[in-house]
């Protein structure tokens, strides 16, 4: 399929790929014996404990396994809401009409605090 | 006797475990080997069918483990190959009518006349499947690349490792040549990736196999079976011989090739994918 992948670019993947992709994903849990519920009890777990430094959106959050070069893996996207810094100390060079001053600063305060 | 039992198991039904134990079991005789299959499958008869001997059966393995007759009288013998038996399962009792102990003491006895004991295994996962595995010495897993199919092989080769065997080996059934082209099946290396164990043979989808179950005679003896053919190649496999595993045509053709190149006459897949906006 080389040649015309190319002609296309990036193509959809075939209901081959499919199978073995989702294939992979179940295999995973099916191996590890983890529970969708165990699952979000981490995720619940991991946002409590980064949403103490970062500003995370949780709503985009991805908690998932995969399996990847033979490993098992536990693998999480977490998207980081815009910072919020203010102005004295590091200006954003864009900030398309976001409320930058809105966020907490609470870094610093967590560092003095311990 | 230096002798090799060897279980054909899948988790998942349909598969073609039977065919598979039938055409194995009828490969290794013709190579001169002695050779007993067993129907493990109490209660769910089918081997004798497949080898066409299902007028023949007087006593079964329930019978042997039970010491209702001796294992030569619940041996029969192939039609067309000397060296070549079947033990029958019972049809009338169900699974639970013998046990592990049994069925190992029943396979020690198997070798002292037979150089391969194949036993074919029920599907699922309870205690047929354990009684199939108790006494063998090499596992070999029957799955179709599906995603059902492969994900019970999955679950077989846990269990089978926990059962303290050795790695089972894979052989993977009723592959479709042109549907892997067409990127529309998963292709032998994507299973081999996902279960990451050692390959024992290839067979090709091919409708000879049901004429052969027809007939009661396994497609082996048919020499334009494309299954028939993978099948004595996986044979040789596990006598121990190096046999390429590229049996039948795979990757496209010569003229495929070209007609690609060209651009013209372009596959299946290739519309699809052109059609979609990228």
């Amino acid at each position: 399929m080389g040649v015309f992948e190319f002609r296309v670019g990036r193509k959809k993947p075939t209901p081959g790929e499919l199978a073995k992709e989702r294939l992979k994903v179940v295999l995973v849990h099916d191996r590890m014996k983890i529970s969708p519920e165990l699952l979000e009890i981490i995720k619940q777990e991991l946002v409590s404990v980064i949403s103490r430094r970062l500003d995370i959106d949780e709503q985009q959050m991805q908690v998932n396994l995969m399996r990847e070069s033979g490993i098992d893996k536990l693998h999480t996207d977490i998207p980081i809401k815009r910072q919020k810094v203010t102005f004295e100390w590091d200006p954003p060079s864009y900030t398309p009409g976001t409320p930058v001053m809105r966020g907490k600063v609470h870094i610093e305060e967590d560092n003095e605090a311990e | 006797m230096d002798s090799r039992v060897i279980t054909i198991t899948s988790g998942k039904g349909g598969v073609g475990k039977t065919t598979t134990t039938a055409n194995l079991g009828t490969a290794l005789a013709m190579q001169g080997k002695k050779v007993a299959v067993v129907d493990s499958d109490i209660g769910l008869r089918n081997l004798d069918a497949v080898l066409g001997l299902e007028n023949r059966i007087v006593y079964d393995l329930v019978d042997v483990v039970e010491g209702q007759c001796r294992l030569r009288q619940a041996l029969i013998k192939d039609k067309r190959l000397p060296e070549l038996y079947l033990l029958p399962a019972a049809q009338t009792r169900d699974k639970n009518a013998v046990n592990s102990v049994q069925m190992e003491q029943l396979c020690r006895q198997l070798r002292q006349e037979f150089e391969y004991i194949l036993i074919d295994s029920p599907a699922g996962i309870e205690q047929g499947f354990r009684n199939a595995i108790v006494g063998a010495d090499e596992i070999i897993i029957v799955a179709n690349p599906e995603m059902a199919s492969v994900r019970d092989a999955d679950r077989i080769i846990g269990l089978v490792e926990a059962a303290g065997k050795p790695e089972p080996r894979l052989l993977l059934n009723r592959l479709r040549p042109e549907m892997v082209k067409r990127g529309d099946m998963m292709d032998v290396t994507d299973v081999l990736e996902v279960l990451g164990i050692e390959l024992v043979g290839i067979i090709p989808e091919d409708e000879m196999i049901i004429v052969a179950t027809n007939k009661g005679e396994p497609a082996v003896y048919d020499k334009r079976s494309r299954a028939g053919r993978a099948y004595i190649n996986a044979a040789q496999r596990i006598m121990g011989e190096a046999v390429p595993l590229d049996e039948f045509d795979e990757a496209p053709s010569l003229l495929e090739r070209l007609r690609r190149l060209m651009g013209f006459g372009q596959s299946e897949a290739e519309r699809r994918v052109r059609s979609q906006p990228s």
